[in-house]
């Protein structure tokens, strides 16, 4: 084989990390910061923090189909816009075209997708919830899956590292179900949240509190040193922020890895395979496909980390066969693709709210409230179902499109929408799913892309127990919205698959023992340590929190023991 | 992601405004396959266009402040069915506006537009209480006429309290006669 000994040096590096996305950059950030020479690769066009968001300043009239989904972006996007609002032209073209993207649905999978810098960091939610101690403790009691190789303690202190950088607002409440973490000031709850919060607490010993959200109430020198202000109250976060007010791997972690000027980025560049090397015996690159060109390079490292978010970075281990890995990389255990989670959403319920007739806001708040998980949680147990769901919602009034549902025309009709309709609110479970080999995604053995690639085939759907939990998370929104007093109450339960949540994780999950597990407890590929997933692919279970703080924590952890090891030459 | 929708979904599902758009993104869970584009088959005659003309105006007149017309929401309406409704949408629109064809509305005087229109909104809601994928003509009409209005430059600046840029959230008490914010 033909060597070119100066392109090997040129295209070699202290670390690669395979995705651009929330934990790519957060594990680019981490190791340039600790000295490391990384090259991040993103299968997906560059975009530029501020001057790419080309949407973000446009005003409502210069949106031409003003939010709704056009024929052509539903037939590009048809995954994506499955998803409420992703196929409008705010934020459409910074998803992935599914139709040059496509995959194979066995059984239904809702994915969405959004291959470009920053990847979905760009359009999270930013919902940024502790695990708790008992979302780590759950499976070896109640003997689901496997046993988690950590506890919430391993994780607590990076869980304070993320969210300072990160900025988190948020109200610590001292609850167990819900850890408080280091947050900057709450946002306001609204009045008949305020009212709906006081009768949940003295009808249920419910709390509820505003959400814990990736937004910037009070700027701190750690953020302001890389450009990024306060929030705006514009709630157009998904169009990308101008002035960097929320989290994302463009707005934060990137510049602050670009600071150290040890970071490489290689855009349009699919990675296609992890190299193994059989004489060495371990990972040492990667096989990189230009988008455009279809060029294959190769690029080394003494470490790798896998970013590419759940079910790419499983795909890409499962593509990556050796004499060591013939069922691909890191696949002994043949869990690779298995364990495929995600969190239930859209099922709640709705309800008007008479009164508060005087109360008003100014700004738009781009956060919601939550009621934390009570299910099976201190005295509470449920027969029909194991683990819980929390809640997420709000109140708001209603605005002009009141009108369409309602009767009438004409000028004191139209006048009338001018001014502020009733109160309303809403509010949405997110549940526990339960891992399940069987839930699985894996390789077409015979379609590939465009660019040589196999497709991804998704292979999994909602359980009895996700089902049981469904039927809860509609009951109990129901119930609460009456006890609170409020009128109409109407629940909805649409019809999803898994996918939809956009908190896809678990297929490679961590464990203690390599029989049953892909990772170890430091996020460590088993039999080849010099690789690290640190993505949802690791988890070994979903909680029913928003999961990205968690990802990112264990992200930074898994760099500070990569680093550490590299020091004593363990890797 | 959000969460920052449920926002967006409290309105969809208060102001009852899920078309097509929406709907076909729900069809998609349902049938999980790719759905078929249609965009060719929707025009409208100089006549049909006149009566949606007169039908927006009549939703949304010009009073002291501009009306339907004044802000362009005929040719928005045509538009979006253009691009964003497929062929089953366009057939039920078709419907509507050819049923107001056959009654002759535009040689109708104001009163009798008035009460077709009237006549149009007792027959949808009778006709909403059978669930379809398709809305009748009165509701995506006036859907459409709403959407054009309040999020046209004219119509917003004049009908609400236009701030880009808030900057700050604050819970506050609403005035007499205050108008919404818009964003």
């Amino acid at each position: 084989m033909y060597l070119n000994i100066k392109a090997t040096k040129e295209n070699t590096f202290d670390a690669i990390v395979v995705g651009s996305g929330m934990t790519g950059g957060f594990a680019a950030k981490e190791l340039t910061e600790k000295g490391m020479k990384v090259l991040m690769i993103e299968r997906g066009k560059e975009i530029k923090h501020v001057q790419d968001y080309d949407t973000a300043m446009k005003q409502p009239w210069e949106i031409e189909h003003r939010g709704k989904t056009t024929l052509v972006s539903a037939e590009e996007r048809w995954a994506n816009s499955r998803f409420w609002g992703l196929g409008s032209e705010e934020v459409v073209n910074h998803l992935t075209n599914d139709k040059e993207n496509p995959y194979v649905e066995k059984r239904p999978f809702d994915w969405i997708r959004a291959y470009h810098t920053g990847g979905k960091s760009m359009h999270w939610g930013r919902q940024s919830y502790r695990w708790n101690k008992q979302d780590f403790e759950a499976n070896a009691k109640e003997g689901i899956g496997i046993d988690w190789p950590i506890r919430y303690e391993d994780l607590e202190p990076w869980y304070t590292h993320v969210e300072k950088f990160v900025g988190v607002s948020g109200q610590k409440e001292g609850l167990d179900v819900l850890p408080d973490g280091h947050f900057l000031p709450p946002m306001p709850l609204f009045a008949p949240e305020a009212y709906f919060k006081k009768v949940m607490f003295d009808k249920f010993n419910r709390p509820v509190t505003v959400g814990r959200v990736a937004n910037l109430t009070q700027t701190q020198a750690i953020h302001t040193e890389l450009g990024r202000a306060s929030c705006q109250y514009r709630n157009k976060c998904a169009r990308g922020c101008p002035y960097g007010g929320y989290y994302s791997s463009l707005s934060g972690a990137i510049p602050a890895a670009m600071r150290t000027k040890r970071l490489t980025m290689l855009h349009d560049s699919i990675v296609a395979e992890i190299i193994y090397d059989d004489q060495k015996n371990k990972a040492v690159g990667v096989r990189v496909i230009n988008q455009h060109n279809n060029l294959v390079t190769d690029y080394f490292s003494k470490i790798i980390f896998l970013n590419a978010g759940s079910i790419n970075t499983a795909a890409l281990m499962l593509n990556s066969k050796s004499s060591r890995f013939p069922n691909g990389f890191g696949n002994d255990s043949d869990q690779v693709g298995r364990n495929l989670m995600d969190h239930q959403l859209g099922a709640g319920a709705t309800a008007s709210i008479e009164g508060f007739e005087d109360d008003y806001v100014y700004g738009q708040r781009p956060n919601a409230l939550y009621i934390p998980r009570f299910r099976n949680w201190g005295n509470d147990k449920q027969t029909a179902y194991l683990r819980g769901f929390g809640y997420q919602g709000g109140a708001s009034r209603e605005g002009w499109n009141r009108g369409v549902a309602a009767d009438g025309f004409g000028g004191d009709f139209k006048e009338n929408l001018t001014k502020p309709g009733a109160w309303a609110i809403s509010i949405g479970g997110f549940g526990e799913v339960l891992p399940d080999p069987n839930n699985r995604m894996y390789l077409d053995p015979d379609k590939k892309d465009k660019w040589g690639v196999p497709l991804i085939v998704f292979d999994a759907a909602f359980s009895d127990n996700d089902r049981a939990i469904r039927k809860d998370i509609v009951a109990s929104a129901v119930e609460m919205l009456e006890t609170a007093g409020f009128k109409n109450v109407t629940p909805y339960d649409r019809p999803t698959h898994l996918g939809l949540g956009i908190h896809d994780m678990g297929t490679a999950r961590m464990g203690r023992d390599p029989k049953t597990s892909v990772l170890n407890s430091f996020n460590q590929v088993h039999d080849s340590k010099n690789v690290f997933v640190t993505d949802g692919a690791a988890m070994a279970s979903a909680s029913c929190v928003n999961p990205s703080i968690t990802y990112m924590a264990l992200t930074a952890r898994a760099v500070d023991h990569a680093v550490k090891s590299l020091k004593k030459r363990e890797l | 992601m959000n969460r920052r929708e449920v926002i967006k979904s409290v309105a969809l599902m208060f102001g009852g405004t899920l078309s097509a758009p929406t709907l076909m993104a729900m069809n998609h869970w349902e049938q999980a396959t790719t759905p078929t584009t249609n965009a060719a088959a929707f025009s409208l005659t100089a006549t049909q266009q006149k009566i949606i003309a007169e039908v927006a105006e009549m939703i949304i007149p010009r009073t002291n402040t501009a009306g339907a017309k004044d802000v362009g929401v005929p040719a928005f309406v045509e538009m979006m069915l253009k691009d964003c409704y497929s062929q089953p949408d366009h057939q039920r629109f078709m419907e509507g506006v050819t049923s107001l064809e056959q009654l002759k509305f535009l040689e109708l005087n104001e009163a009798e537009r008035r009460g077709a229109l009237k006549m149009m909104e007792q027959q949808t809601k009778e006709q909403m209480k059978t669930p379809s994928k398709t809305v009748p003509f009165w509701r995506l009409m006036k859907e459409l006429t709403l959407l054009g209005y309040f999020t046209s430059e004219a119509g917003i600046k004049a009908s609400f309290e236009y701030v880009q840029i808030p900057g700050k959230l604050e819970n506050i008490k609403l005035k007499t006669n205050q108008k919404s914010y818009a964003y």
